[in-house]
């Protein structure tokens, strides 16, 4: 038997009475292996907010049952929120007039941790944020990507064993983004903590995420392993740069999405084909006496299968 | 959770408090000096219009306008913090703890209310000086009697701070129950009957009798005091059920964190 340290079964929630009824999370089931890192994926309205909140408590959920780590956390949220750690969209969630250091000592105690023991912890929490020389100064003072840092190493402070991080990337510019996912996953794996974590920027869930739960309509419709995701494309992207071809031919052929003139008869397609389509495109090309100068290949990445999925909601 | 948890809690509230306390000052010194120029006010004011009333009830204006200060503290430090808090993202926070929301918004609001004492022991000290009056502060008498006072305030704290949960911004009802705070404590100046049942009244009554005429918690007529207990009691478990139910309903709409 699988042992999970969250188990979400049959979750249902609806704002609204009479015809306005919204439904925001639709009979929705899935579970998370302790020490696992999975990503909550949905277009905007998809439910994945609601979801978070309805396994916290936060939105008080109308059907089902929600277990974290062998709690019935809507019987006994206290006990369930001894187990878990939270932030909620953005950089604010934080005190910005202490230091990042009283932040993480305050929300520690709040969770019931003698702060004395564990400074250890937010030392090296702080250190792996980057954030020790940084350590005693006000949140305020700090950049954008310095406070969602210590926001997150805020969250991280106290002794959790579920993580649920709602868009922890959220406003920040691309290098900030990279610094932090590497960060975040790097701590996870060194504690071992379960994360489900929930964002619209697929590269976080990509570099964050074993697992991926991609919901529609409050609903599950895919629920597997990055890994095996992005296996379960065939097809990949193509490049194709040619000359000596008509550009309405070339945008005529099968596979072919787009068509792009550069300098002088050059040309350049995008193609997106399995591999024997790609053959069978090479060869039209040849028929029509047109010269491939180069190709490049795209690998495909969790957008293209999030797109696929939600039939690119 | 262990007593040895709610300790922690205790710690790390009143630590943040005072660690604001001390990094602001210039906050709480415009706090004093405010409160205390009002109060210069209604004294120098009174004293030009009716100096022989002003003359016979200095105690009581100062014990009044004392408690009023902390009540004010208690109920408004507890409202405006919920606001504050979702303001900040920081309230849904303060839900996930295996304590309890409402546990740790009470140990927020004593703490808060530990930090107005400061600010209010001051401003004592300044009206006695303004005034020229002596007061007599027995610990055992004034310290319960204040006690279960300001929980009747605590009390209208916890509802306003549920319906803050609710409706985020409730400003001018803050201002408004202000108001009828002051009207509160002035009550055993106009007789009573009935109404000391209302929040404040009673304590305000006792509490006069204790600094202004040396009167101890023993020597207190026993229907009084327990009046003052259900009062005190029963206003802090209503206005607690009222923010349960508050929160519970923002919850169920979704608008907890929601500011």
């Amino acid at each position: 038997m699988t042992d999970y340290t969250l188990r979400v079964e049959n979750l249902r929630k609806t704002f609204g009475e009479g015809e306005g009824t919204t439904t925001a999370v639709d009979d929705l089931s899935f579970a998370v292996e302790p020490g696992e890192l999975v990503g909550l994926l949905g277009p905007n309205g998809a439910g994945k907010t609601t979801t978070i909140k309805s396994i916290l408590g936060l939105v008080l959920p109308d059907a089902g049952t929600i277990d974290i780590g062998g709690v019935d956390a809507r019987e006994h949220p206290r006990r369930a929120h001894a187990k878990t750690a939270a932030t909620m969209e953005g950089a604010r969630n934080q005190y910005w007039r202490l230091t990042v250091r009283e932040n993480l000592a305050y929300f520690a105690a709040v969770a019931g941790e003698d702060v004395d023991d564990v400074r250890e912890r937010h030392d090296h929490l702080l250190e792996a944020f980057s954030l020790t020389e940084h350590a005693d100064d006000q949140v305020r003072t700090l950049s954008r990507g310095m406070k969602q840092k210590a926001s997150l190493a805020s969250v991280l402070a106290r002794d959790a064993e579920v993580v649920f991080l709602d868009e922890p990337t959220l406003g920040l510019d691309v290098g900030s983004a990279v610094e932090l996912r590497s960060q975040l996953r790097a701590v996870a794996e060194e504690r071992d903590l379960t994360v489900l974590l929930s964002s619209h920027d697929m590269d976080t869930v990509e570099a964050v995420c074993e697992r991926a739960v991609i919901i529609e309509d409050g609903e599950v419709v895919v629920d597997d392993t990055i890994d095996s995701l992005l296996a379960g494309f065939g097809t990949r992207g193509y490049r194709v740069t040619v000359r000596g071809a008509e550009a309405e031919s070339l945008a005529a052929l099968d596979d072919v999405d787009a068509v792009e003139a550069l300098d002088g008869d050059t040309l350049c397609l995008d193609a997106t084909a399995d591999s024997d389509a790609f053959y069978r495109l090479v060869g039209r090309l040849e028929e029509m006496d047109a010269r491939i100068e180069g190709v490049e290949t795209r690998e495909p990445d969790l957008e293209t299968a999030f797109v696929d999925a939600t039939g690119g909601a | 959770m262990s007593a040895a948890g709610y300790a922690r809690l205790g710690r790390a509230v009143v630590r943040r408090e005072l660690t604001l306390f001390v990094r602001y000052p210039f906050e709480a010194v415009g706090a004093v000096v405010t409160l205390t120029a009002l109060f210069g006010l209604l004294f120098f004011g009174g004293s030009m219009l009716a100096p022989r009333a002003m003359a016979d009830s200095t105690a009581g204006l100062v014990v009044g306008y004392f408690l009023w200060v902390m009540a004010m503290g208690s109920y408004q430090d507890t409202a405006g913090d919920v606001m504050a808090e979702a303001s900040w993202g920081t309230l849904e926070r303060h839900y996930l703890t295996p304590f309890g929301f409402g546990t740790v918004l009470l140990a927020k609001s004593l703490a808060k209310l530990l930090v107005h004492f400061v600010y209010a022991g001051i401003v004592l000290a300044a009206m006695l000086l303004i005034t020229g009056t002596t007061l007599e502060i027995d610990v055992l008498t004034v310290l319960p009697v204040a006690a279960l006072t300001l929980a009747s305030s605590f009390g209208v704290g916890f509802a306003l701070g549920g319906v803050t949960v609710l409706y985020k911004n409730v400003t001018s009802w803050l201002e408004m129950v202000g108001f009828v705070m002051a009207g509160l404590i002035a009550v055993p100046a106009f007789g009573g009957g009935y109404l000391f049942a209302l929040p404040l009244a009673q304590g305000s009554a006792l509490l006069q009798r204790a600094m202004r005429d040396g009167v101890r918690l023993w020597e207190f007529d026993p229907v009084a005091l327990a009046v003052l207990v259900v009062t005190g009691v029963g206003y802090l478990s209503v206005g607690y059920g009222v923010f349960y139910l508050c929160q519970r309903r923002a919850r169920r709409l979704g608008v907890l964190g929601d500011y």
